[in-house]
């Protein structure tokens, strides 16, 4: 197992595509402190940032596991594409983490940047804190959005989040902020408390769940009807009674919007249409 | 006196070019065709805080210093930052923002225009959907429906109703000059009429305004080019339009897709949105499908309400939508005179048009983590260069708090709130005035900016200035280079 621990603060922006499980593999801490990083506009070994030590296991799953200790907000594109292995962050991480990941498993205890899990193709992100905007969704102009694997948030994310989704899962224990969702085709977004507004907006498939409080629904969605329970994945389904509004129509849209009927008595209205 | 033809305004994106200067020994004393706003800016430029020395603070004060002194100390600067900002560039030529984009990739820094804080939505949205557009004269000439969405353009883009939509005489669309006189004066002779009333019956008290919120009128349905103004307050462009929508604050995103819904022919479940009756809404969406030559113009009121990119994402695809119906053209109201140029010239040189990022040595594109109003709010520039812009009074106040504990070296031919609190000031032309170039207009038509009179003296062009920071930074580099 490698630990990493900051040897600073860092002021600058830090580029750190190579703490990656797939590069560390079979690699010495020598050879590891010796690989390419950026701080600002200049190049840096990784030893010169990073303290780089190794605890010899046998256990094969922990030998291939990554920790980091330490306030890493400022570094960008950890485990970035990753195959394989594990990487636990204990303090907050900057943007792109988990950047195109392909398998494998991310936990951070602490805070998180904008664009986590962007454009995921399979494994697992767990963050038992907040992320910031766009989480799961691609880079900027592209429609290439999340298309597997499983993103769990334990505290609050920011906008944007899935959007252009095809598929995979993503679950918030608390709070979304405007646009979750946006243009997704497939898959499954989950909330526990609140979303901000325009959830769903453009989107075409899929299903977006949200127990709390949305201020309003796109006048662009039509109801449905009112469904007893919802499920979230296979073994795991939500009781309701919730709200099932079809959308977006703009975009010929069959995506499923559910909202809880207890936390939104200014929807009732739309009973009358049912 | 001579008197100078078609000179090029470089005031706002409509960049007239058929203003006439007078020009008496060696000042501008007369304009003819401009707006206020042009005639302020020819007639004033020369102010008292005109910047005539370069400057550098020593010991917490600007004094006044050689050329060789303070652009020597400039490219010191910026050859030793680890991650410098460059920023500004609208409001100059597009051969000095070239010469901007060179000494960006030299210092390996970010290099960012205004488009950051006012229509960078846009193009992210464009990015994504694409535009449908076209240039100013072809609305000119054929235009029957002008919508401008989230913006004032009589206030400001003075001359931009007048001179290429409903007021101006195209080849195959009459202007709406003559109806707006007349609407004008019946709406004087009704004040009139009201205060008397009012005075003679009520003594005093003003009535309240009436609603605003009223049904398209039936004068919509006329021949000839009709003008519709949506935004949250009734502005002097509102006044004198055919028909107004005054939208909720941050509602424009419901608006735009219940119009795209209504053009799609969808049934809408609720009665209204953002606080106009649906039905007021089918009408206008039946004008919208029935123009022949539609186009639709936005403002920050869009790219900076609630929603952002998204309310421009959804404009650009209800004109998308429209386009199966009939000809509909969107197009941005760019503010400063050469946004566009800078957006194009980023665009040729880097493949982007705005926040780009040469930390790597290769240009990144990413606003949000590489626009420099976010770099100051993360606090990680260490240097920034700043031009033709003053971003110390315009910048959210933490970002401007950051800005200021950079390394700082502003270009600028007045002493403005960010020069004030600089380590090198370089004072330069005005673009435009005393020096010429290349703008681009809104619809990216480039036009030529004309040197009409001298500089004072000693004062350089951004571009003489730009390209002697650029060769000072090389030698510093190559001298490096030697040492190590």
């Amino acid at each position: 197992m490698i630990t990493l621990t900051p040897k600073k603060e860092f002021r600058f922006p830090v580029i750190a595509e190579c703490i990656n499980p797939d590069i560390f593999h079979d690699k010495t801490t020598k050879e590891i402190e010796e690989l390419k990083i950026w701080e600002g506009n200049k190049q840096k070994m990784l030893g010169e940032l990073f303290k780089v030590e190794e605890n010899r296991t046998e256990n094969p799953q922990e030998r291939e596991a990554i920790t980091i200790n330490g306030n890493l907000n400022k570094v960008r594109r950890i485990g970035a594409g990753m195959k394989s292995g594990e990487i636990i962050i204990h303090g907050d991480v900057g943007m792109h983490l988990g950047e195109e990941m392909k398998g494998g498993k991310i936990t951070v205890h602490g805070n998180v940047g904008s664009w986590a899990g962007s454009m995921m193709k399979s494994g697992t992100i767990e963050i038992h804190g907040n992320v910031s905007d766009y989480l799961g969704a691609p880079y900027r102009g592209s429609i290439e959005g999340m298309r597997g694997g499983k993103i769990v948030v334990y505290g609050n994310v920011g906008n944007e989040a899935g959007a252009y989704m095809k598929n995979g899962l993503i679950k918030i224990y608390g709070n979304a902020g405007q646009f979750l969702g946006l243009r997704m085709r497939d898959g499954t977004i989950f909330v526990e408390k609140d979303s901000g507004g325009r959830a769903g907006a453009c989107m075409k498939g899929g299903k977006i769940v949200v127990g709390g409080f949305l201020e309003s629904v796109l006048p662009t969605f039509t109801i449905d009807s009112i469904k007893e329970k919802v499920k979230i994945e296979e073994g795991e389904t939500i009781a309701g009674p919730f709200y099932l509004f079809i959308g977006d129509l703009v975009e010929n849209g069959e995506g499923k919007l559910y909202l809880s009927k207890e936390k939104n008595p200014h929807l009732n209205h739309y009973e009358r249409l049912l | 006196m001579t008197v100078v033809k078609a000179v090029t305004c470089p005031v706002c994106g409509s960049l007239c070019d058929d203003i006439e200067l007078t020009v008496e020994d060696g000042r501008i004393v007369k304009v003819k065709n401009g707006c206020a706003l042009c005639e302020s800016k020819f007639l004033g430029y020369n102010s008292e805080h005109r910047l005539l020395k370069p400057l550098i603070r020593k010991k917490e004060e600007l004094v006044k210093v050689s050329w060789k002194e303070a652009v020597g100390r400039a490219a010191e600067i910026l050859a030793e930052a680890n991650y410098p900002i460059l920023y500004g560039w609208s409001s100059t030529s597009c051969e000095a923002i070239s010469l901007g984009l060179e000494l960006a990739e030299e210092v390996g820094g970010v290099i960012d225009n205004t488009s950051v804080v006012c229509h960078g939505p846009s193009i992210l949205s464009i990015q994504e959907v694409g535009i449908p557009s076209c240039t100013l004269g072809q609305i000119r000439h054929r235009a029957d429906l002008v919508v401008y969405w989230g913006s004032n353009p009589w206030s400001a883009h003075p001359r931009h109703i007048e001179r290429y939509t409903a007021f101006s005489e195209g080849r195959f669309e009459r202007s709406a000059w003559k109806g707006y006189l007349n609407k004008i004066k019946a709406s004087i002779v009704r004040k009139k009429i009201e205060s008397a009333i009012r005075r003679v019956f009520f003594k005093g008290k003003p009535s309240a305004p009436s609603n605003i919120r009223n049904e398209p009128p039936s004068t919509l349905q006329k021949e000839g080019r009709k003008l519709i103004i949506i935004d949250v307050r009734k502005t002097r462009s509102a006044e004198i339009a055919d028909y107004f929508i005054q939208v909720e604050p941050n509602k424009d995103y419901e608006l735009l897709q219940a119009f795209r819904a209504l053009i799609r022919d969808q049934e809408i479940d609720v009665d209204t949105v953002a606080g106009v009756p649906v039905e007021y809404l089918e009408e206008v969406a039946d004008l919208m499908i029935r123009c022949d030559f539609g186009v639709l113009f936005f403002g920050l009121g869009l790219t900076m309400s609630s929603g952002k990119l998204r309310n421009i994402d959804a404009a650009l695809s209800l004109v998308r939508d429209l386009n199966m119906w009939t000809k509909f053209v969107i197009m941005p109201m760019r503010g400063h005179f050469n946004v566009t140029g800078a957006n194009t010239v980023f665009t040729w040189q880097t493949g982007y048009p705005y926040a780009v990022d040469f930390s790597l040595g290769y240009p990144q594109y990413n606003p949000g983590e590489t626009s420099v109003v976010d770099v100051l709010l993360r606090k990680e520039s260490d240097a920034a260069l700043i031009i033709a812009s003053d971003p110390v009074a315009n910048f959210p106040k933490a970002a401007a708090e950051h800005l200021v504990k950079n390394l700082l070296i502003v270009i600028d031919p007045h002493m403005n709130a960010t020069a004030q609190l600089a380590d090198v000031v370089l004072p330069s032309s005005f673009v435009g005035i005393e020096a010429g170039g290349t703008a681009y207009r809104m619809d990216h038509v480039p036009l030529p900016l004309k040197k009409v009179v001298d500089p004072p003296r000693g004062i350089l062009s951004d571009e003489e200035i730009l390209r002697r920071i650029l060769a000072e930074v090389r030698k510093i580099k190559k001298r490096r280079a030697e040492e190590s």
